[in-house]
């Protein structure tokens, strides 16, 4: 799967997580914690987009993604 | 009309004499309290240095075994303690509770472990063992009891941690909630969001175990579609109660079934989980997190606070670190309210006493002995007289006394 519908998939369910979000904010730079995500919004997105893409991470890894770029390119290789 | 089927006859909880609450604990800790409403945390109950799995096992279950006249009470076939605080490697905590309820000597006696999910493993099998019908008439006992081992290392779960034990007889007369049997889904695998290596901390990867959490709702809800059909998460069940870490993880898992499963917008989310769920989370709002218990816990909460004025469908959830879940239901109806409102849960909650931040801390180094393995080690009960008093009118209460020679004693205060 391209990173780029990876990012789309990323930004879909943060906007659903937290509906108030500007969507322009929402870059790759960004970390999910600056875009105003708690613990749990934080779980939600990745598990949401874990789901829309069929795939199941463990959990540890997710720990070394800091911002959306790095969630992204994760979330890419187990898709691989 | 009474319900009918396999189901839970009785069930009380007990959840300490003492409590602190939450604020406080924020401004001593220097938590951010601006975080209070994410954890959705009134006060904690908080453990005397006099009282432990055992007692806290005891007193739950005291009320319900109290209740059965001598044939009712040899029935208990079964007796199942569940817990991730136990008081030795070998014996059980159930060998104690057996005793000190004076059950009946013809009685299978374990213990269960699997963080805060093993009381229901324990309740599902005893249902099934009820409804086999290899012992017409059979009872067993559940009792789900921990103590806590949290402190500042904990963050923001030292606020969410309660104290306490949850009792459920199981049988064939289940006036307080008949079980849809068959009717559940499991989801089960290995994974380290949180434990307890030692008998005096805790350790915990929040994230690993929100996420866990989530997944295994959506998991076992989907799993429960296999068994059921036509089961709507939104109109299936009237309402909710779902294990409670706090409650702001509950708000999340509703929020996220809502949305796979019913499609719904921001607004009818909210008015929904006013709706089916928050009747759960007053108990736990004032008590904090009961391990396996805190389903229970949660289903005490509702049947005394929901508004239902005849038969209504409970889906309940529970799961455990480590990590284990299921998702199962059952049927509650006014004869439910009657049967729990004998047990004074809100009354006996709101006789706790207070502690200050100062007294809790002083408390919370003696209570983090309260499972370290000594041969000897006394426990001067008299020092909390003043929170026993405050709950006099429960009667005699089991408390601690010490440890002799690896051997527990208990007395009656």
């Amino acid at each position: 799967m391209e990173q780029n519908d990876i990012f789309a998939m990323v930004r879909g369910n943060l906007s659903t997580v937290i509906p108030e979000l500007d969507a322009d904010e929402i870059t790759m730079d960004a970390t999910l914690t600056d875009l105003g995500c708690n613990s749990i919004d934080r779980a939600e997105v990745v598990t949401m987009t874990m789901s829309d893409m069929g795939i199941h991470v463990p959990v540890m890894e997710f720990q070394e993604a800091g911002d959306i770029r790095s969630l992204v390119r994760l979330l890419a290789r187990h898709t691989a | 009309m009474s319900l009918t089927g396999i189901g839970i006859e009785a069930i009380n909880v007990f959840c300490g004499l003492a409590q602190l609450p939450v604020p406080a604990l924020f401004d001593g800790r220097g938590l951010d309290r601006q975080r209070l409403d994410h954890l959705m945390m009134e006060s904690r109950s908080i453990a005397l240095p006099c009282e432990d799995p055992v007692t806290n096992a005891v007193n739950a279950a005291l009320p319900i075994v109290r209740g059965l006249g001598d044939a009712e009470r040899d029935s208990i076939e079964i007796l199942i303690t569940s817990s991730e605080s136990g008081v030795d490697y070998s014996k059980s905590i159930s060998s104690y509770v057996h005793d000190l309820l004076g059950l009946s000597r013809h009685c299978r006696v374990f213990e269960a472990k699997q963080a805060c999910y093993a009381a229901t493993a324990a309740v599902q099998l005893a249902a099934a063992y009820v409804s086999s019908g290899v012992s017409p008439g059979a009872r067993a006992l559940v009792i789900a009891t921990d103590v806590a081992m949290v402190d500042a290392r904990a963050g923001y779960a030292e606020p969410a941690t309660g104290h306490g034990a949850a009792a459920m007889l199981i049988s064939d007369q289940p006036r307080v909630m008949a079980f849809d049997l068959g009717a559940f889904g499991t989801y089960s695998y290995e994974t380290l969001d949180s434990a307890r290596p030692g008998p005096d901390f805790d350790i915990a990867d929040v994230d690993a175990s929100l996420f866990a959490y989530l997944d295994c709702l959506s998991q076992t809800f989907a799993d429960y579609r296999t068994k059921v059909d036509d089961v709507d998460f939104a109109t299936t069940f009237d309402y909710l109660a779902l294990h409670t870490p706090f409650a702001g993880l509950v708000k999340a898992g509703h929020r996220k079934l809502m949305r796979e499963q019913a499609r719904a917008s921001v607004e009818e989310v909210d008015a929904d989980f006013a709706a089916r769920v928050m009747p759960s989370l007053r108990y736990p709002s004032l008590v904090g997190n009961l391990c396996s218990g805190a389903v229970y816990l949660a289903l005490c909460s509702l049947i005394d606070n929901a508004p239902y004025t005849d038969g209504a469908r409970v889906g309940m959830f529970s799961y455990g670190s480590g990590c284990a879940s299921e998702f199962f239901s059952g049927l509650i109806d006014q004869g439910s309210r009657d049967e729990l409102a004998r047990m004074r849960i809100a009354e006996h909650l709101a006789a706790r006493l207070p502690l200050t931040f100062a007294e809790y801390a002083e408390m919370l180094e003696e209570n983090k002995q309260c499972l370290v393995p000594v041969p000897d080690r006394e426990v001067e009960i008299a020092r909390y007289k003043r929170f026993f008093e405050a709950s006099a009118e429960r009667g005699p209460l089991l408390a601690l006394r010490g440890v002799e020679a690896f051997h527990r004693k208990y007395e009656w205060v």
